[in-house]
Order: structure tokens, then C-alpha cells, then sequence
């Protein structure tokens, strides 16, 4: 797991967007308490979700406003062709957050 | 009130048709009533279609998204008639008047009905009829308003015969594409 | 300009400002306007030539009305209506500040708003190649996955443009396309004591009424301009049938009627009014409204004085230069779209005050659809002299003939201490002399300074003095 932030620079309701070395940029929210961590890169058109923001318990693109559910990815009022996202296992630990962003031997 | 007299109400449940007969009648009622407004005949039409009770709406149609909650209208925003008897009384008080001069020299009016349904009611008195309609309107030499919509009656049973309760009417267009509405729909 | 083909500097942006031409680019239309006679030359409503130069010269430079406050109170709240001819989005920030945006895509010009209005809206997304904008219309990305790496295109320069300035009066949003045009309160001067009539008789101002009434009526977009800002002499003949209907008698308010009567002209701008309290609210046909409209007079003498509170419901009608118009009393607003020489939309709605009774909102609502609607007995009646004083100028002997405009010359009254120009009795074409002095004005003048201090320019009279 790669370690991404202190836990508290995640706020409700709020997207924060982290560039990891060698990797895409991920993005990072916390809903009713829990932090979720996901790809930046909207997997539509390619733009930032972080730019988007957190709407019912999803995050919305804010180029196509694209809806994906927190955690299960799936896709709500979806562009042409648009699949769901897929989020990556998070853990909060000791104040830090840390995510697995590939498969890891 | 009954519900299905409730003018913001649309019709829902189309599953108990009327007999043949009934049919018959309604079908009649309407091809009347249609005459004497191309006959501009407006006095006889709040005498012998229109009940005491009458509501009679015709809201203005919005273009809206889908997804928008409000629809594309809404009783108790703008319309182009939400009258009660009083009200259709008024306007028919100016078609009279020989210097209704939109109305001389007069407009040549064809009413065209056509999709007629008729169902039960909850309340025996009272059937609920949908139709379809083209209201032709011409005037001088080459004005012509063409309007199409459908309308959501309730005819009320007075013996063999029936009377206008409540008419929903709902037009096709967004912009009206004419200067003025001087019929009835 | 022509187009770039790649290979000119600057990585190949192209210059994407805009060239308007200038009144000098067209015929001398001003004359048309013959100020010494009295007179108007039909072609101002019947002329391509003229109707184009007017988008430029009135339309793309005037303030004109876009929305009331009360229609897109919220985030994201729009309402979509013209500038002239030109398609707009009229939308609520998220501060809460108002943008109006050209409603046309800049990659093919395709619309990106469809429909009327809505709520809360996230922004606008073009249908034709997905390029989506956020609500303060700057662009937020497009669909293909190819502009961002394409050395033409930089996405913060891009966007729907905005209408040059925006600005409210007492609920009601103005834009202008003209970034030099004067402030909203220099362009209506003196007018503003007069919409306070309407806008300011009470605490808490205005509302419209849901949704909105929209016509075609095939006449030039200047006759019920000009119609609202001065003519209640047509009253009389044009809607007897109407009166007859709703009140049981004629047009008739007595021998004395023009004696309390004037009219006010501002930049244009005009009002005749009586002072009769409740004439125009009689009309409604609802004795409730009546009442309503006396008792706001009384309350409304500390706060406008005594002649105003009297014009709140009186015989009286009013147009904000060029083509927003309403009736004080019988609480119709509208706004005549241009749409060719020869046409127009017109999109009306009720205006009531926002703290009124929910009764009164509703009497107000169901008596202006009785009365100025297309199925109104008093707006049926108008429509068909407006088509057809615009369509037989077809003939071309007939559009030779010019037109006149002479009731009441020399009738200004110098005495009564009232903002603008002032003239006796509201029976009279000054008002509408005036409407097209202005008229010639902006087609003559590129720059406002000559705009603002020619003939419909008021005088310099207090307006504390009239308070």
C-alpha cells in the first residue's frame, strides 16, 4: 500500500486530488465518515473528478456530471460509453491514509 | 370535491371502458358541441354543454428537461384559461359585442375531434373522456391559426344527455403560434 | 479575417473577437424619423435593411430586460429568452450574482440550453459534440479526448460568451451586449421614479407569477412598443367590446377624464398614466382586486407620495425602451421579441407584489389571463390592428404614405413639477414621438455620450422636488 495523506486533509463532502510518483493521480473524499479513494481521471472523458464534487453519496464529474456511487463505482447518467469506476482499497491508519493503487505481489 | 373533478389531477386509471352506448352518446355530445362552437353559436354552448361547475384549463406548455420535477405545467401558474362559468360568461360577453373587432368580420372555425375515449368513474354520475383535437381557424383572406392538442373531460349525466364538468385541454405548442385564442377548445 | 490555416504564429490560436459595424455602415435611417412634421416613415416597420440595422444599433447596444429576480432565485436557477434576435441563458452563480450567456456552443454555434428554464442546473452541455460548460459559462471540458493534446485549443479562453453587463433594478435583471453602454441606472435616468409605481408601492417589491405566456403575432416589434408607451386614446375604440364585457359599458371615464392625465418620457422610455386609482384594476373584473388596490394606495402615499400612490391602479401604461412594457394596476409585464420586420414573440407574465395576499396573487394571475393574454378580451382586439398596420406596408405605394403623429404637439406642461418630459393630458402622441426620437437617436450615434444628452434627454428638474 502506498501511503497518501494525513487522514485529516480529507474533509467531508470535499475532493482532494494527490499526484503519486509513477502512477495517475488519485483522488481522495470522505463520506458519513468513511474515506474513499479513487482515480482522478474520470474515466469518460478523461478529466478531473476532482474538479467535480461529492453529491448523495457520489461523485460527480463536473465536465459531463457523470455520477458514480462511492465504493461500488457504479455509474449513474452515463455518458455514451462510460463505464463504472473503480475504487481502490483504503485503509486509515495510524493518521495516515494509504491505498492500494496496483496489484501487489 | 370529487378527485376526479380536481382540474390539477390528470386521468390515471383507463381500465373500466364504458359500453358501446355510452360511447354512442359521448361521441355525440362532443360532434355537437363542436359544431355550435364553429357556429360561433357561444351562448348555446354555456347553455346546453357547460355545467354550473365548470372548470375549464388550459395551461401554458413549457419546454422543460426531462429530469425537471415541475413538468411542463403546473395549475396555479400561468394559463390561457383557468375559468370558472363566471369567467367563460365574460368571455363570451365580448364575442358578442359587434365591435369585438377580432371577431368582425368573422373568423371561419372548424373543430375537428377525433380519438374519443370514454371510461367509469368511482362516481356513476360521472365519466371520464379523452380526445384529440384540430381547431382550425381562418380569417380575412389568407390568416389561418391551426392548433392541435388533446383534452381530459368529465362529463357529468343530466338524464340522456351530459354536461361539461372539468376540461383539461393541452396543446402541442410551446409558443402559441397565433395572435389570439378567440374559440374555445 | 481570415481563417488561420496552421501555419501562422501564436501556436495557431485564432483571434476569435468579433467586428460590429457602426451606424456609418448603414443608410441615414435616423431621417425616418421626422421630428419637425411629426411624422414616421412606414419603412421603420417593414424595411430588412432597417430591421437589421436596429439588432445593431438598438438591440446589440440597449439594456434590455432578461428576468425577474423572483424566476431564478437559487444556485443554478435559469431562464432561457432573446436579446433581440440573439439566444440567451440567463443564470444564477453560486455567490448568488446573476450571468447572461450567448446561448450558442463556440465550436459549431449549436444551442447548448434547450428548454425554458429549470433549477439548480449543474451547467450546460452542448448536445452536438458533448462540450460541456459550467454555469459561469466558462468551458469545463468536451467529449473527444483530443482537444487537450490539439495546439489550437486552450481551454480557459474558451467559453460561451457573456453579455457584456448585467445589472438589476428593484427586481428586475437588464443586460447589455455594449461593455461601454452606461450604467442600468444612467440608461433608465429619471424613468426609475415612474417603475417605482409598480416595482416599490410596498415592503418587499415584486414577483412574477410561474411559468410564462409566449405568442407569435405577426406584426413589427415597434407597434405594441409604441402602443404601451403612450396610446390610450386606441382604448376608447379598440377594446369597447372588451370593456363592455368585463365592465358593462363602454370605454367611458367621463368628461374630465384627460384632466388629471399626462404623460413622462425619459430617454424614450414613457408612461401615460391617469390618476384614478383603480382604473386599470377595474378592468380585471374582480372587486376584491379593487379593494386590494385602494388600501395599497392609502398605505403607498408615505411611501411615493400622492401622485404615484394614485397611478398604482390607475388607467395608465408604460414601455422601457426598446421593447419591455407593462400595465400598473393590471399587473401584465411583457416583452416584444423582435423576430424579423414583420414579427414578433411576445412572452407576457403577472407581476404582483411579492407580500400580497396568496388570493390577491391568484385574482391578479386569473384576471390578466381574462384580460391580456391571447385568449383576453382586450389583447385579442390588439393584435389584429398591429398585424395588419405592419403588413399592408407590403404595398408599395402604401409605405410612401407617411404616418402621423401629431396629437398634442406643443402640449408639454412646463408647470407640473414631475421627473422627465411632461406633457398635458394622456391623450396625446408625445409620448410616442419621443419613443421614436429615441429610436433615431440610436441609429444615428455610435457613442452614448451623444446618446445620452440628445432631445429625450429629461430636463434637469429634482426628482425630491416631485417627491
Amino acid at each position: 500500500m502506498i501511503e497518501l495523506c494525513n487522514s485529516t486533509d480529507v474533509v467531508e463532502g470535499e475532493i482532494l486530488r494527490r499526484d503519486v510518483d509513477g502512477l495517475p493521480a488519485v483522488a481522495l473524499t470522505r463520506h458519513e465518515g468513511q474515506i474513499f479513494v479513487f482515480p482522478d481521471t474520470c474515466p469518460h472523458a478523461e478529466e478531473s473528478l476532482s474538479e467535480g464534487w461529492v453529491e448523495d453519496g457520489r461523485v460527480v464529474c463536473g465536465v459531463h456530471f457523470a455520477e458514480f456511487e462511492l465504493g461500488s463505482g457504479e455509474v449513474h447518467n452515463r455518458p455514451a460509453g462510460c463505464p463504472n469506476l473503480t475504487f481502490f482499497t483504503c485503509e486509515d491508519r495510524d493518521g495516515k491514509v494509504f491505498a492500494r493503487l496496483k496489484e501487489e505481489a | 370535491m370529487t378527485d376526479i373533478l380536481d382540474i390539477s389531477r390528470p386521468f390515471t386509471a383507463y381500465d373500466r371502458p364504458a359500453d358501446a352506448e355510452t360511447e354512442r352518446a359521448v361521441t355525440r355530445f362532443l360532434n355537437a358541441e363542436a359544431r355550435t362552437l364553429d357556429r360561433e353559436a357561444y351562448q348555446e354552448w354555456l347553455d346546453h354543454f357547460v355545467d354550473e361547475d365548470i372548470h375549464y384549463w388550459m395551461p401554458d406548455m413549457e419546454t422543460r428537461n426531462r429530469s425537471d420535477a415541475r413538468g411542463p405545467y403546473r395549475h396555479g401558474d400561468s394559463a390561457y384559461f383557468d375559468d370558472t362559468l363566471s369567467e367563460l360568461k365574460v368571455r363570451v360577453a365580448r364575442f358578442v359585442e359587434p365591435s369585438a373587432w377580432a371577431d368582425n368580420p368573422a373568423t371561419r372555425h372548424l373543430h375537428l375531434i377525433s380519438n374519443i375515449e370514454v371510461y367509469e368513474t368511482g362516481d356513476p354520475s360521472l365519466l371520464a373522456v379523452c380526445s384529440a383535437f384540430t381547431n382550425v381557424r381562418n380569417r380575412n383572406e389568407t390568416d389561418q391559426d391551426v392548433i392541435h392538442g388533446r383534452r381530459e373531460d368529465v362529463l357529468r349525466r343530466h338524464g340522456d344527455d351530459f354536461r361539461l364538468a372539468r376540461r383539461r385541454i393541452l396543446i402541442v405548442q410551446n409558443v402559441l403560434l397565433s395572435k389570439n385564442l378567440n374559440t374555445f377548445l | 479575417m481570415t481563417m488561420c490555416r496552421g501555419s501562422c504564429q501564436g501556436a495557431g490560436r485564432p483571434d476569435m473577437t468579433p467586428v460590429y459595424p457602426t451606424a456609418g455602415s448603414y443608410p441615414d435611417f435616423a431621417r425616418l424619423v421626422n421630428r419637425d412634421t411629426a411624422q414616421v416613415d412606414r419603412r421603420v416597420f417593414s424595411d430588412e435593411a432597417v430591421y437589421q440595422a436596429e439588432l445593431r444599433q438598438i438591440f446589440a447596444r440597449a439594456w434590455l430586460f432578461l428576468a425577474h429576480e423572483s424566476q431564478i432565485p437559487g444556485p443554478g436557477d435559469f431562464i432561457r429568452t432573446s436579446m433581440g434576435e440573439d439566444d440567451v441563458i440567463i443564470v444564477r452563480q453560486r455567490d448568488g450574482s446573476v450571468k447572461a450567456l450567448l446561448n450558442s456552443c463556440p465550436h459549431r454555434g449549436n444551442r447548448v440550453c434547450m428548454v425554458d428554464a429549470g433549477s439548480k442546473a449543474r451547467g450546460f452541455i452542448c448536445n452536438y459534440h458533448g462540450w460541456s460548460f459550467g454555469l459561469d459559462g466558462g468551458l469545463r471540458g468536451t467529449d473527444g479526448k483530443v482537444y487537450e493534446k490539439d495546439e489550437s485549443f486552450e481551454k480557459a479562453q474558451i467559453g460561451l460568451t457573456p453579455v457584456a453587463q448585467v445589472a438589476s433594478y428593484k427586481g428586475l435583471i437588464f443586460g447589455t451586449f455594449d461593455p461601454e453602454a452606461p450604467s442600468l441606472e444612467e440608461f433608465l435616468g429619471d424613468f426609475t421614479f415612474y417603475l417605482d409605481i409598480m416595482l416599490d408601492n410596498e415592503e418587499g417589491g415584486t414577483e412574477f407569477v410561474g411559468g410564462a405566456i409566449r405568442s407569435e403575432i405577426d406584426c413589427n416589434w415597434k407597434f405594441p412598443a409604441e402602443n404601451f408607451v403612450g396610446d390610450i386614446l386606441h382604448a376608447f375604440w379598440t377594446h369597447q367590446s372588451g370593456a363592455q364585457a368585463i365592465l358593462g359599458g363602454g370605454v367611458d371615464l367621463g368628461k374630465r377624464y384627460d384632466e388629471l392625465a399626462f404623460q413622462a418620457s425619459v430617454y424614450g422610455h414613457g408612461i401615460e398614466t391617469n390618476l384614478d386609482k383603480v382604473g386599470n384594476t377595474r378592468t380585471l373584473g374582480y372587486p376584491e382586486l379593487v379593494d386590494y388596490v385602494f388600501d395599497l394606495s392609502e398605505r403607498a402615499r408615505a411611501r411615493l407620495g400622492e401622485v404615484r400612490a394614485r397611478a398604482i391602479g390607475a388607467v395608465s401604461s408604460a414601455t422601457v425602451f426598446p421593447n419591455m412594457s407593462f400595465l400598473p394596476g393590471q399587473n401584465t409585464f411583457r416583452v416584444w421579441h423582435p423576430r424579423g420586420p414583420g414579427k414578433i414573440e411576445l412572452v407576457s407574465w403577472t407581476i404582483v407584489n411579492r407580500n400580497a395576499p396568496e388570493r390577491i396573487k391568484d385574482l391578479y394571475r386569473k384576471g390578466v389571463m381574462m384580460t391580456f393574454s391571447p385568449g383576453g378580451v382586450f389583447e385579442m382586439d390588439d393584435g389584429e390592428n398591429w398585424e395588419y398596420s405592419t403588413r399592408v406596408n407590403q404595398g408599395f405605394v402604401t409605405r410612401q404614405q407617411p404616418l402621423h403623429y401629431a396629437l398634442g404637439l406643443g402640449s408639454e406642461d412646463l408647470e407640473r413639477n414631475l421627473p422627465g418630459i411632461v406633457h398635458k393630458g394622456s391623450l396625446n402622441d408625445a409620448n410616442q414621438r419621443l419613443f421614436y426620437t429615441r429610436w433615431a437617436e440610436f441609429m444615428e450615434h455610435d457613442n452614448w455620450a451623444d446618446l445620452q444628452n440628445g432631445a429625450t434627454a429629461a430636463p434637469a428638474r429634482t426628482r425630491a422636488a416631485a417627491e
